[in-house]
């Protein structure tokens, strides 16, 4: 087992690649070649292959292992939130380990430096240059531990790096590899001493999980594989990164049809109008919502993608970006429950479906469709 | 190209894929429009041709056809620039509007064809004519602007409706409907019926609409994809023969197919209740009539029974008669009225009358002869020196009350015997015999006549001769002998037979009559009535007597022109009528007491028996039982025609939404190609849910409800160890989650149908359009066929008896999209008045927060 450092360097990256910042978006990172979309068949493998190797070390938490999965394809961010020891970091760093990929992982403190996340230039001595040496931030799959623990300052370090792929230090750009994916936990309960996430950065997070606690069955079984050796230890990589980037290659190639889109506008607006709701979904929050369900689709097979991807990804998305109204909160009401309620008040492109009743074209003319 | 284009006549028979073709352009619909609406073009109008003989000639073809031609085109325009359904129809109909303004009105319009204020006008008159031509017409009428105007405007109306029935409604076999409407006309007004040629014709155009729907979109439900399968002809042959037989053998075994509710002869009155005396031959329909129709009550001074004469009729050429309008000779006003003609007798009778016509209406007034003055009419009226009928120039008789000053010569036997100079100042139209006069008609005449010197002499013969005891007065026996109506061909008829009713006996009078060089005429109106036992009081005469007459009463008599006296009416009909003293025979003094009985026999005609039976009781003929029969038919066929529209009605939502299904599984294409379109087919899969109680939310995701209805217990397979019955305990709507309903297990069959179905209809909502994609979408005709048959089969399975009685034949699908569109205009007020509370609310806080502002600042 890989011993964890606090900050992580993996030397995966080849040939400081990952910070030229000269590689297109569809290059693959590792051999610059033009990345393929994956076959269908391939990608339903890998996906399961992922997914089942995951499923061994966490037991019970298939939802979550696919939710996880889903972000890393649609090129998101995942936070973690959850009270401690239901397996919030297992779960990171088991979706880590089954892909061949540079992981790092960070524990962020209150004295953790903004400069530990990004990198930093030192001045060489020999070469009488200012040398960059990288932070914990390049590594293909990042896993913040306890990110509420950090100041803000450090946490903002983190927000160029999610959103743009990429670090600015001393006026220079260092592009990040792809895939890149920050895997953030965070522990509602202990929150003395802490800096919660501001919306800004919490909006960043294309979703947010719960792990919850595990059922009867699975908590029997996890005492008894977990006693003698690490789950980690098992794991072997079962797809490398450049497997998953031709994964993400064919996610983005998923269709979105006008009236998936035109439904996705509506749940966001919904939720603008939503009198519960003192802060609504933001475009950037449709935007990914619309991605995640694009891996949804992806991961279930299909090549479009429909109402039901973004009702399954919807609360994931969206639930850690609206803002209750104070009311509502008093009331108990839970964002959950808000986007739930929105979900079941929009309708479903019906407009399509009532065509009999509305003046469709005559049979006689479709015949030259 | 198209598939359309593929099917040309001469092109490769084979039915081939029709292979995707984004590129056809917008103009694509190829040459079906043109055929579709060719055909409909060649059916209305054969069946106009069937109209020749209901409207005299030819002359109106030639508009009927430039209108059926110009709309039939319109609409195919239309559909080529594949405008939606409503819009062709909407087009046809604006094309009629053009159309009929330009051939009837094109002085009327603007640039020709467009209608303005001057043709609405001008189609009142011409509205008003026609509906005057059918009142006083009998069939052939003559083709005036105001009749061919009606019937092309039917006919663009007809056109558009069997269109609109064969295309967008997808009910080609029903459009036969429209153009039965057309053959309804003539087969009950023209005694010759329909005719086999307006009968091949239609019948050819109807054919060519069905292979035309069958060869464009063939309907999903039958297997062969074409016509040219030969199980397909061999099954049209056999349906066709058995129908054939059927037809031949049932009308030799339904009686009153020559009698009853619409016997041979008839007239449709499309202007309301024919309570008008329409002259000869709806005589026959007014006294065959059950009901009283066309009351009319009036009050007299007259000492003798009053007849009232709205009409007389002196020609007696041609094939059928009719009132001569003489609206040349016409005068108007009738304050004063004079015959024109020297009255020599000693004395005359002044009546007064007070008529009140009630519904009857006619444009002829009903008065005693001879009328010198009528007053208190309402409306313009004109009046025949020739012949003393009134007649309205706009108005009609409906509801008028005019008193009536007429006089009468008093005439006596003697006065009548010593007339016998020449006839001098009378029309020669009254005195001509009629060219083509039937032998018999003249033997007759001139042997009942032989012995007779005068003119008085030999009308009383002849009225003798009618009235003596080889004629018998009967309603019926006409219709049954074929020569119910009027001429000279059913004059012979007539005396052939010896059996007839008013207008025979004063026809063969009137026509026997001017063969012995006296001049006649048949007037036309109500034998004298019965009493009411009420009294109305005359300015200047106190109370007079009421009497009421009615449809039943309708008469005919002949008028005979005496030097010297003026007209004279006679009474040839047996048991009708009075037959007054001067004509009544010295020898036979029944006559008056047969009168009597009559009259009396009428009275109880307001009880409860019918009076056409008892009105011929006195004359028993042999075929008094098969008239009862049709008498006794005519509300049972009523009784029947309504319980037929209540089934209708009642069977409405199930039509709708079988012809709904139809439509929707209804795919396009060719062969095994035929694609079906998932959005319509997922539409018919809702719902069959819909029916069966899993009604779809609309915030329902395809899939969620996909999973709903596989979930339901409406669908899934009852376990054996729960006994079958109706499902009570389970309401379908209640039941969502695959594990309620503990003894259902899902059916593999069925869930895979819908599985089926939903795919194929999120691939068609969501998927990549078919250009990116380079595949047809669409469900195979047949897969979609199964699986909703399939869906439909394990719901029904599962329904009680009364839910399938229930989605049978109240669809809860129907009944919701009914309440939709019936409840619009209330959504419509509701969404306005939240709006306009809304906009208050704004309004007033707006308001308000404004004032308090300017208080504080």
């Amino acid at each position: 087992m890989e011993p964890h450092r606090r900050i992580t360097i993996d030397e995966a990256l080849p040939g400081g690649q990952g910070f030229t910042g000269s590689a297109a978006r569809n290059v693959n990172p590792l051999n610059g070649h033009k990345t393929v979309p994956l076959e269908a068949p391939a990608f339903r493998a890998a996906s399961e292959r992922i997914l089942s190797a995951i499923n061994t070390v966490i037991d019970g938490k298939a939802e979550a292992a696919k939710l996880a999965l889903t972000v890393l394809l649609a090129q998101g961010h995942l936070l973690l939130e959850d009270v401690p020891g239901v397996g919030k970091t297992l779960l990171a760093k088991t979706l880590a380990r089954t892909i061949d990929c540079s992981v790092s992982r960070i524990q962020f403190t209150p004295d953790l430096l903004p400069s530990d996340v990004t990198g930093v230039s030192i001045y060489n001595q020999s070469s009488r240059q200012f040398e960059f040496r990288p932070g914990a931030v390049f590594a293909n799959i990042v896993i913040g531990d306890e990110i509420n623990r950090a100041s803000a300052k450090t946490q903002s370090a983190l927000l160029e790096c999610m959103e743009e792929h990429q670090v600015t230090v001393d006026g220079h750009s260092y592009k990040l590899g792809e895939p890149f994916m920050v895997v953030a936990t965070q522990n509602p309960i202990e929150m003395e001493g802490t800096y919660p996430l501001p919306e800004a950065q919490r909006d960043r997070f294309m979703a947010r999980i719960s792990m919850g606690y595990p059922d009867k069955d699975s908590e029997i079984e996890m005492l008894e594989t977990h006693q003698a050796t690490s789950p980690l230890a098992r794991i072997k990589a079962v797809v490398t990164a450049a497997d998953v980037a031709a994964m993400i290659a064919t996610v983005q190639q998923v269709f979105v049809s006008e009236a998936v889109k035109e439904y996705t506008v509506a749940v966001g607006r919904a939720t603008r109008d939503s009198a519960m709701l003192r802060l609504g979904a933001s475009p950037r929050s449709l935007l990914q919502l619309l991605r995640a369900a694009k891996a949804t689709a992806a991961l279930d097979g299909r090549d479009f993608v429909l109402p039901d991807d973004v009702v399954a990804v919807a609360e994931a998305v969206l639930a850690h970006r609206i803002i209750l109204d104070r009311k509502a909160a008093s009331t108990g009401e839970t964002p959950q429950g808000v986007i739930r309620s929105v979900l079941a008040r929009i309708p479903v492109s019906q407009e399509m479906t009532d065509t009999a009743n509305a003046g469709r074209t005559s049979p006689e003319l479709r015949h030259t469709h | 190209m198209t598939l359309t284009s593929q099917r040309q006549p001469g092109a490769d028979a084979q039915p081939q894929p029709a292979p995707a073709s984004p590129g056809s352009g917008r103009f694509g619909a190829g040459a079906f429009p043109w055929v579709m609406s060719g055909a409909v073009a060649l059916s209305v109008c054969g069946a106009s041709l069937s109209l020749n003989g209901v409207l005299r000639g030819w002359a109106w073809f030639l508009p009927v056809l430039t209108t059926v031609v110009v709309v039939s085109l319109a609409m195919a325009l239309l559909r080529t620039f594949r405008a939606a359904p409503v819009l062709v129809a909407a087009g046809g109909l604006v094309s009629l509007a053009f159309i009929l303004t330009f051939t009837f009105f094109r002085r009327d319009s603007f640039a020709g064809f467009l209608p303005s204020q001057a043709t609405l006008d001008a189609l009142g008159r011409h509205l008003r004519r026609a509906s005057e031509t059918v009142l006083a017409e009998s069939s052939p009428v003559a083709p005036n602007a105001g009749i061919v105007l009606v019937t092309c405007a039917a006919l663009g109306l007809v056109v558009i409706l069997v269109d609109a029935l064969a295309l967008p409604l997808g009910m080609p076999a029903t459009s036969g409907l429209g153009l039965l409407a057309v053959l309804v006309v003539p087969a009950m007004i023209k005694p010759q019926s329909v005719g086999w040629l307006g009968f091949v014709v239609t019948a050819a155009g109807y054919l060519v609409i069905l292979a035309c729907s069958q060869w464009f979109a063939p309907d999903a439900r039958t297997e062969a994809d074409t016509a040219r399968n030969p199980g397909q002809i061999r099954r049209a042959a056999l349906t066709g023969a058995v129908t054939l037989v059927v037809t031949l053998l049932l009308q030799l075994v339904v009686p009153g197919f020559d009698q009853g509710t619409f016997p041979q002869g008839s007239r449709l009155n499309p202007w309301g209740t024919a309570t008008g005396l329409n002259p000869m031959i709806s005589l026959g329909n007014s006294l065959r009539t059950p009901t009283g129709e066309g009351r009319i009550t009036y009050a007299t001074n007259a000492t003798t029974p009053l007849y009232l004469r709205s009409v007389t009729v002196d020609r007696f050429d041609g094939e059928s008669w009719s009132p001569d309008d003489r609206n040349a000779s016409r005068r108007a006003g009738t304050g004063r009225m004079d015959a024109g003609h020297e009255i020599l007798a000693p004395e005359q009778t002044r009546q007064v009358t007070v008529v009140n016509t009630g519904d009857f209406t006619s444009p002829y007034l009903p008065v005693p002869y001879a009328p010198e003055s009528v007053n208190g009419l309402t409306g313009r009226w004109s009046w025949d020196p020739a012949t003393l009928s009134i007649k309205g120039t706009d108005t009609n008789s409906r509801d008028q009350q005019y008193l009536v000053q007429s006089s009468v010569p008093k005439l006596t036997t003697e006065l009548l015997d010593a007339s016998s100079a020449p006839v001098q100042g009378v029309p020669e139209e009254f005195i001509r015999p009629p060219s083509n006069v039937p032998d018999i008609v003249r033997t007759t005449a001139e042997s009942v006549a032989a012995n007779s010197r005068t003119a008085y002499a030999k009308a009383m013969a002849i009225q003798r001769f009618l009235r003596g005891p080889d004629f018998t007065y009967s309603l019926e026996s006409p219709v049954q002998g074929g020569y119910d109506g009027n001429g000279l061909s059913v004059l012979a008829d007539f005396l052939t037979q010896k059996s007839g009713y008013c207008i025979h006996f004063a026809s063969a009078m009137a026509v026997m009559a001017r063969l012995e060089g006296i001049p006649s005429r048949i007037a036309v109106g109500y034998a004298p009535g019965r009493q009411t036992g009420a009294t109305v009081s005359v300015a200047g005469q106190g109370a007079l007597p009421e009497f009421e007459v009615d449809a039943r009463d309708a008469h005919a008599w002949p008028e005979l022109y005496f030097q010297g006296l003026g007209w004279v009416p006679f009474e040839p009909t047996p048991s009708r009528g009075v037959v007054p003293p001067y004509a009544q025979d010295s020898s036979t003094s029944g006559g008056a007491s047969t009168n009597d009985q009559n009259n009396d026999g009428l009275v109880p005609s307001n009880g409860a028996t019918a009076p056409s039976s008892t009105a011929p009781a006195p004359l028993p003929l042999p075929g008094g039982g098969t008239a009862d029969a049709g008498n006794q038919l005519a509300p049972a066929l009523y009784t029947a025609a309504g319980v037929l529209l209540l089934v209708l009605l009642a069977a409405s939502p199930r039509l709708v939404r079988g012809g709904i299904r139809a439509r929707r599984l209804r795919g396009t294409g060719t062969g095994r190609n035929r694609l079906a379109e998932p959005p319509l087919v997922w539409s018919e899969l809702q719902d069959l849910a819909t029916d069966y109680g899993v009604r779809p939310e609309p915030s329902e995701t395809p899939r969620t409800f996909s999973a709903r209805l596989r979930g339901s217990p409406a669908m899934r397979l009852r376990a054996e160890s729960t006994p079958a019955g109706p499902d009570s305990a389970n309401p379908p709507d209640t039941a969502i989650g695959p594990d309620t309903g503990s003894g259902h297990r899902p059916d593999a069959e069925t869930d895979r149908a819908v599985t089926v179905l939903t795919d194929a209809y999120e691939r068609h909502q969501y998927g990549r359009p078919a250009a990116q994609d380079g595949t047809r979408r669409g469900l195979p005709e047949e897969t979609a066929v199964e699986h909703i048959g399939q869906v439909r089969r394990a719901l029904r399975r599962n329904a009680g008896i009364i839910g399938r009685l229930r989605a049978d034949w109240l669809p809860r699908s129907v009944l919701v999209r009914w309440g939709s569109v019936a409840g619009w205009p209330f959504r419509v007020l509701r969404r306005a008045a939240l709006g306009t509370g809304h906009g208050a609310s704004v309004l007033w806080r707006r308001t308000r927060s404004g004032l308090r502002r300017l208080r504080e600042g």
